[in-house]
């Protein structure tokens, strides 16, 4: 594709961000969606598409509100609109970008608004004391719940986690020494909402949720909205802000949901692989010309096995690629650098785009700013699907 | 017979009495059927060979619809992965804290996945690749699951 053809992120926002904070989704989609708008100094009638994926990632929370992408074109006075995709499945904030960036280049609209929001989950004490008598399930599920594998972080962390310790000799402090990291990048990011520094006994004395996953493994569970918009290149130099070019982008899909997660052929080897060598294979760059790299942090392991599926180390090697300390701030390819959703709050994706654009306009990251950044990556999801995003500066 | 989709639950059960239940389907019930007797049973495609689980109504393979039945298969495995919880997230699991999951690569087809427990042996010991045999245990009143031993 010529470089004319490419597709822009221009505007980013997000919402008021945190624990029950009370908002419905409305609320957090107008406030993330106004703010994305404001950021770019866009109007609505500027925008011909709208991509919404909303979602809970657990029980739901009495009194939510149900909305679609039209709704949100509708109250932000963006319509009449020519392209429109509301998911609640498949894998999050990814799948809305790279519906609104397909959109754009098949001519399907030329500037799309995408958002991702979530809704804080019941607690798990909560969904669990809610249970009101035996349960049935049908469905795959059948072959998995009545042996105890109920929650994700069993299924997407404990068991490929598991599995890459004892197959590659990966460590817990290799895990922790992430977590450490990236929780030294949310003391610089005014967004966090975790900032105080971690220690290795921090990590350590964090309580096992299923072994070898801590809860300092997992992300925060929040009220959040997230805003992106994007438009062609043609276009993209009439906003406020200095646009940030996808360079390439892809999709993958290997195996299927919820139960599938238990059944991956692989559990570490999966669709991020597929994901990358897509990605990879529709640009000239390459990973050593990466600066610094957005990786999704569900759960730790996940960030591993990016990291290895991206090619920035050989399979099985995150763990010590991680302890050298190349993925700090500093090191040849810093990671999460806004501190990641362990820290920022859970967005599914949405923050790696908002810091992957924010990092390549260089002049809005303060002490977190990654010198000369020119070309960012940012992966979302894990298992049986995911996609990642290469970014550059011009 | 007793067919997991048919057990009677006492009136006075509470969800602390029992993990999530099977609810079989027309694809799904020979399975918990052969559960019942104490026979592991996969779906298998006549036409090419593929173990096919969880059941589908057509092969991945070949996409076979006429000639896919159940089999017995031989219960071994080894073991995938594994996982101890520790914290309970649903009533049931309650005073069962830590617990292991497994996950067992069929011996007949190590793309078949089973998710199951491993009884007696000390959840800080299960190492992956250790080998399993299937066995069948009534985990509550009427439920009986296909289980895994040391092999």
């Amino acid at each position: 594709m010529s470089k004319r053809d490419r597709v822009a992120a221009i505007g980013v926002g997000y919402s008021t961000t945190g624990r029950r904070t009370g908002l419905t989704r409305r609320q957090l989609v107008a406030q993330a969606a106004k703010k994305a708008m404001e950021d770019c100094g866009i109007s609505a009638d500027q925008i011909d598409g709208v991509v919404l994926h909303a979602g809970v990632a657990g029980a739901e929370p009495p009194g939510l509100d149900f909305i679609d992408a039209l709704d949100v074109a509708q109250m932000l006075g963006i319509m009449p609109i020519s392209f429109y995709n509301s998911d609640q499945g498949g894998p999050a904030y990814i799948h809305a970008a790279i519906s609104a960036i397909a959109a754009i280049q098949s001519g399907q609209a030329h500037t799309v608004l995408t958002v991702r929001v979530i809704n804080q989950r019941l607690s798990s004490a909560q969904e669990r004391d809610s249970v009101q008598g035996p349960m049935r399930i049908g469905g795959d599920s059948q072959f998995t719940m009545p042996f105890g594998s109920v929650t994700p972080i069993q299924t997407i962390s404990a068991l490929p986690a598991q599995r890459h310790m004892e197959r590659y000799g990966t460590t817990e402090e290799q895990f922790g020494a992430h977590v450490i990291s990236q929780r030294a990048n949310a003391a610089l990011n005014d967004d966090a909402l975790m900032r105080d520094p971690l220690t290795m006994d921090d990590y350590l004395n964090s309580r096992f949720v299923s072994k070898p996953v801590r809860l300092l493994d997992c992300d925060y569970p929040v009220d959040s909205a997230s805003a992106i918009i994007f438009t062609t290149e043609e276009r993209a130099g009439d906003f406020a802000k200095k646009p940030v070019f996808v360079e390439s982008a892809a999709l993958s899909a290997t195996d299927i949901l919820p139960a599938g997660f238990e059944k991956v052929v692989d559990l570490n080897h999966n669709s991020p692989y597929h994901a990358s060598e897509l990605m990879w294979s529709r640009t000239d760059l390459k990973p050593a010309d990466v600066d610094c790299a957005q990786l999704y942090d569900g759960f730790t392991i996940i960030v591993f096995q990016w990291l290895e599926a991206l090619g920035f180390c050989g399979e099985g090697e995150a763990g010590s690629f991680v302890e050298s300390g190349a993925t700090r701030l500093g090191g040849s390819l810093p990671v999460n650098t806004d501190g990641g959703a362990c820290n920022v709050g859970r967005r599914h994706g949405a923050n790696f785009c908002i810091e992957s654009v924010r990092q390549l306009r260089g002049n809005e990251s303060g002490e977190r700013q990654v010198k000369d950044a020119e070309v960012a990556v940012w992966a979302n999801a894990t298992g049986p699907f995911s996609g990642a995003v290469l970014m550059t500066k011009d | 017979m007793t067919n997991a989709a048919s057990i009677d639950i006492p009136e006075s059960a509470t969800a602390a009495d029992y993990p999530p239940i099977p609810e079989p389907n027309a694809l799904t019930e020979f399975f918990w059927e052969g559960v019942a007797n104490h026979k592991l049973l996969i779906l298998r495609c006549g036409a090419c060979g593929k173990y096919i689980h969880y059941p589908r109504p057509i092969c991945p393979n070949c996409l076979s619809m006429d000639d896919l039945a159940p089999e017995e298969v031989s219960g071994r495995g080894t073991i995938y992965s594994h996982t101890t919880t520790v914290q309970p997230f649903h009533p049931y699991y309650v005073d069962k804290v830590p617990y292991n999951l497994i996950i067992v690569a069929l011996e007949e087809d190590e793309e078949v996945r089973i998710t199951s427990n491993l009884i007696d042996y000390p959840n800080d010991d299960i190492r992956i690749g250790m080998p399993v045999q299937v066995t069948f245990e009534e985990v509550a009143p009427g439920l009986t699951l296909p289980l895994f031993k040391l092999a």
